[in-house]
Order: structure tokens, then sequence, then C-alpha cells
């Protein structure tokens, strides 16, 4: 679930990289300073983005200032200064999810497996029931998520919409509590974002979903190409090939509203070009080398 | 009025053909059709608006004339504009008045026997706002199935091909101006090309 939504290194600007990396390495330092320095193992792409996205929309651009790196003294890095609030939600929002997916992890995986995961639940949820206090919203839409969709799981399959909807209302709720904060509820900023939202959080779902298809198949989860293509450990690469297109036409059709809406966001500041390489370039990308490069990987010249 | 020449993302210096290829570019961006039974679409055509009457300001300043832009008639209308002859024109009416949760309540209290195309029709362009897209594109398949010739199911059908295609954004084999796929070498691109159109059978990949 975490790490798809990256920017197109190759696409950024060398001032846009630094900035990306001044507030990836802020999070990071967030996450040290608001629930201890096991929680900076937590940092994600994902969580970076949505401070990058939230920053974009906030009007001023942020302050950058040189310091060291705290896991690696040895090097220098930027920070991005100020934007508390902002990073204050994200640092909350990396320790709720991983929480959450440290739970679906212990009751998806094998044993051995499971213990080590066993061994991690009481540092994380320290830091979550913290994070929880202090953004008790986040909490609630990342454990109603959690709640439908196991009960997706655990019933009859209808069809891969249902699956991907609570990922994709969760992050939307969260997009929502800022932006409304900022904005006003129902303001041209809250309905493009919660738009925006809702779809970025159905191609996470559906990504995560393709790209572990193999891996399902295998231990027998529960992914919904796996199910609806009825696919099993005997089928064949060509059957594996069909649920992979279906699924690159599911993701296709998934950004093309996600672009919609994100054109219609007014970026305040210099970091909009950050939030649409990402968009634009970033998960495309993201795309091609989960469902095509890795296809290519797999798949033996005819 | 704010600055025409900001809406359009060029300077003033910018030469004629500048500006009329921001113009195009934009108003491709926020054409209608990218915003069919979408909930933004009036901030598409507000967007579509303020663009088009930029462009008319730059040509007016420019020529001392007022002159239409090429795309006059964007910024109005969409496929779900309905039709004369409607078997749910009260379903048409709610859905354009925005009030979704009713629309399919009248739409699910129709049995199962009686669905026509446009019920399927109707169907899915309520779940394609909801953001279902997989049964909103099953519904429009359906009415296209039963109903051949309309052309505002066609139309709804052929928006949903195109972006699962990859035409509006994602990863398809169309190619588009940004350099995804620029055809560093040939190579590359045929391999690409290959994967992308699942022809395996007739070319072998070269690489």
């Amino acid at each position: 679930m975490f790490g798809y939504v990256q920017p197109q290194k190759s696409e950024l600007l060398v001032r846009e990289f630094e900035e990306y990396r001044g507030i990836y390495c802020a999070l990071c330092r967030r996450l040290g300073k608001d629930y201890g320095f096991p929680a900076r193992f937590f940092l994600n792409y994902d969580s970076t983005f949505f401070v990058v996205l939230l920053l974009s929309l906030s009007g001023e651009c942020p302050r950058f200032a040189k310091g060291r790196c705290v896991v690696n003294p040895l090097k220098r890095c930027v920070f991005c200064e100020g934007s508390d609030q902002e990073l204050g939600i994200a640092a909350a929002l990396t320790v709720i999810l991983s929480y959450y997916k440290l739970k679906d992890n212990i009751s998806d995986s094998a044993m051995r497996k499971r213990l080590a995961y066993f061994l991690l639940l009481p540092i994380v949820s320290h830091a979550r029931r913290h994070a929880a206090e202090r953004y008790p919203e986040l909490d609630k839409s990342a454990g109603r998520m959690m709640k439908r969709q196991t009960e997706i799981e655990h019933s009859e399959f209808f069809g891969i919409d249902r699956c991907a909807e609570p990922t994709a209302d969760m992050v939307a709720d969260i997009l929502e509590m800022p932006v409304q904060e900022i904005f006003g509820r129902g303001s041209p900023e809250d309905r493009v974002s919660r738009q925006f939202g809702y779809y970025l959080g159905r191609w996470i779902y559906l990504i995560d979903a393709a790209d572990d298809l193999e891996d399902d198949i295998r231990s027998g989860s529960f992914n919904p190409f796996r199910i609806k293509f009825s696919l099993n450990s005997k089928s064949t690469p060509e059957d594996i090939q069909n649920a992979r297109g279906y699924a690159r036409e599911v993701l296709n059709a998934t950004m093309a509203r996600m672009t919609a809406a994100a054109n219609l966001i007014d970026f305040q500041n210099c970091l909009g070009g950050i939030v649409q390489n990402v968009i634009f370039k970033g998960l495309p990308e993201m795309q091609k080398d989960r469902l095509h490069e890795k296809e290519r990987r797999n798949v033996r010249p005819l | 009025m704010s600055d025409p020449y900001r809406v359009l993302g060029v300077s003033p210096n910018a030469t004629d053909a500048d500006v009329k290829a921001a113009y195009h570019k934009l108003a491709k961006k926020y054409h209608p059709d990218n915003y069919a039974d979408s909930p933004l679409a009036d901030l598409a055509s507000e967007k579509m608006k303020e663009i088009n009457e930029a462009y008319d300001e730059i040509v007016k300043q420019r020529k001392g004339r007022t002159s239409s832009p090429p795309y006059g008639s964007y910024g109005t209308g969409s496929y779900s504009t309905g039709t004369g002859n409607s078997d749910y024109m009260d379903v048409r009416e709610l859905i354009m008045q925005g009030r979704i949760v009713d629309a399919e309540q009248i739409l699910d209290g129709v049995p199962s026997d009686r669905r026509n195309a446009e019920w399927y029709f109707l169907k899915g362009n309520i779940l394609y706002r909801r953001g279902w897209l997989e049964e909103a594109f099953a519904d429009f398949t359906r009415a296209c199935q039963m109903d051949p010739t309309n052309a505002e199911y066609r139309a709804a059908y052929t928006q949903a091909t195109n972006q699962r295609r990859g035409m509006y954004g994602g990863y398809g084999p169309s190619p588009r101006q940004t350099g995804w796929c620029d055809g560093c070498d040939v190579c590359t691109t045929l391999c690409a090309a290959n994967l992308c159109c699942d022809c395996f059978s007739g070319i072998s990949p070269c690489c």
C-alpha cells in the first residue's frame, strides 16, 4: 500500500528535487520528534506527497535550511522549515497508517512472518495511540477503512469497484480535513480535492492489488483481480497476462478521472510543479514499472 | 477581469501563434468531454469560460476587433443532456440536479425484466459519477449492445473506452507528447507497443 505515489525523478527540476528532499527530511525529523526515533522508519513517499500537496495549496512557499541527517550524520541535507501544521498531520498519518498496515500484515501472513510483525506491534501501537489522541478523525477514518475492507474480503465478491471503495473513501477523507480547514466546507477546492482523493485512493488500492497479484495467487490471499479472473496456482502465464491487461485498463480509467480533478486544482506556490510531476508523470511511470516492466522481467521471450 | 495573459499562462510578448497554442492546450484540458458526468463539470466549465474570455480579450487587444475563439462552442453541453423521447425523464432530471441517490432509487425499483438500454445507460451514468468505473463501463457496454444505434450511449461507451486505453492519463499504447515513451530507441518502443497491444502471438519481442 505504501510507496506507489512518487515523483518521476528524472523529470523534476533540480530545485524541485531539493524541495522534495527537504520536505521528506523534515517529515522524517518530525516523526522522530513527535513519536520517537523508531517512528522514523515508517517514513514513506506517500506521506511526503501528502505534505507537498497540502503545502502547494496553502499559499506560502516554505523556507528551507541546511542541516545534517540524523540517521546518517555524514550526510548534509536541506530541511523544510516551518509548515508545522502540515508536517504534524502527515506524521500522524504515517504512524496511523503504518499501524493499520501492520495489523493487516499480522492477520494475513504466514506464522513466521507473523511473529516478526508481532514483535514490532508494541512500538507502533504506542506511537499510534499518541497520533490518534492528536488527530482522532484520522484514526477514525483509517479504522473505518480497515473494518470495511475486512468485511468486503469476507463476504461475497461484488466487483472491483466495491473492493477499492474503502481505500478511496479514506484518502478522500484524509484530504478533506485539512482542505476544509483552509478553504471551507463545500468550497470548489473542497469538492475538487474530495474527487481527487477518491480516485487517488482507488488508484493506490488497484495498483497494490495488481502488483501483488502473483504473490496472492501463490498464497491464496484475497485479491480482487485473482477472484475476478478465477486465477489459481494452475493458471497459465497468459491468464495472468489477461488479468494484468485488465488491471491496466482499470488503472487508466481511474487516472483519467484523477487528472480531470487535478487539472482544476489551483496551486498557490512553487510546489505545484512537484504535485503535477507526481500525478502526470510519477503515477503513470509507476504503472508502467509495476505492470509492464515487471511483466517483461517475468515473461521469457518466445 | 484578471490579466488574460496570466489566465493563458503566456507572456504579453508571446507571438500570436504561441497564444493560440496555449489556448488550444488549455481548451483541450478543460473540454466538457473530459468532465462529462463528473460532479466537477461546473468548475471545469467556469474555467473554460475564463479561458475563452481571456483569448477573446487578447485577440481583441491585438487586432483591435472582436473575434470569436476557434472553439466558440466549448464550455456548454455534454452528451448527457437527454433525448426527446425518454422513458426515464424523471431520472434524467434528478441526475441533472445532482440528486444521484434519488435517481438510483427509482432505477433500482424497475424490475429486471423491464430494464431497457436507457436503463443501463442511466445506471452506468450514476455509477460513473460515484466513481464505480468498472460497473459503469459494464452498463454502458450493455446499453450499446441493446441499442447499437443510439449515439448517446455510444458516446458514453467510447469515452470510457478511450479512458481505459490511457488517452487521458495512465499508461497505454497510444503515444502522448510527454516523454514517457518518446522512442529512446526503436527496440524499446516496439517492445512496449508489443506488450501494450497484447499481441505476443505475432512478433516476438526483440529484447
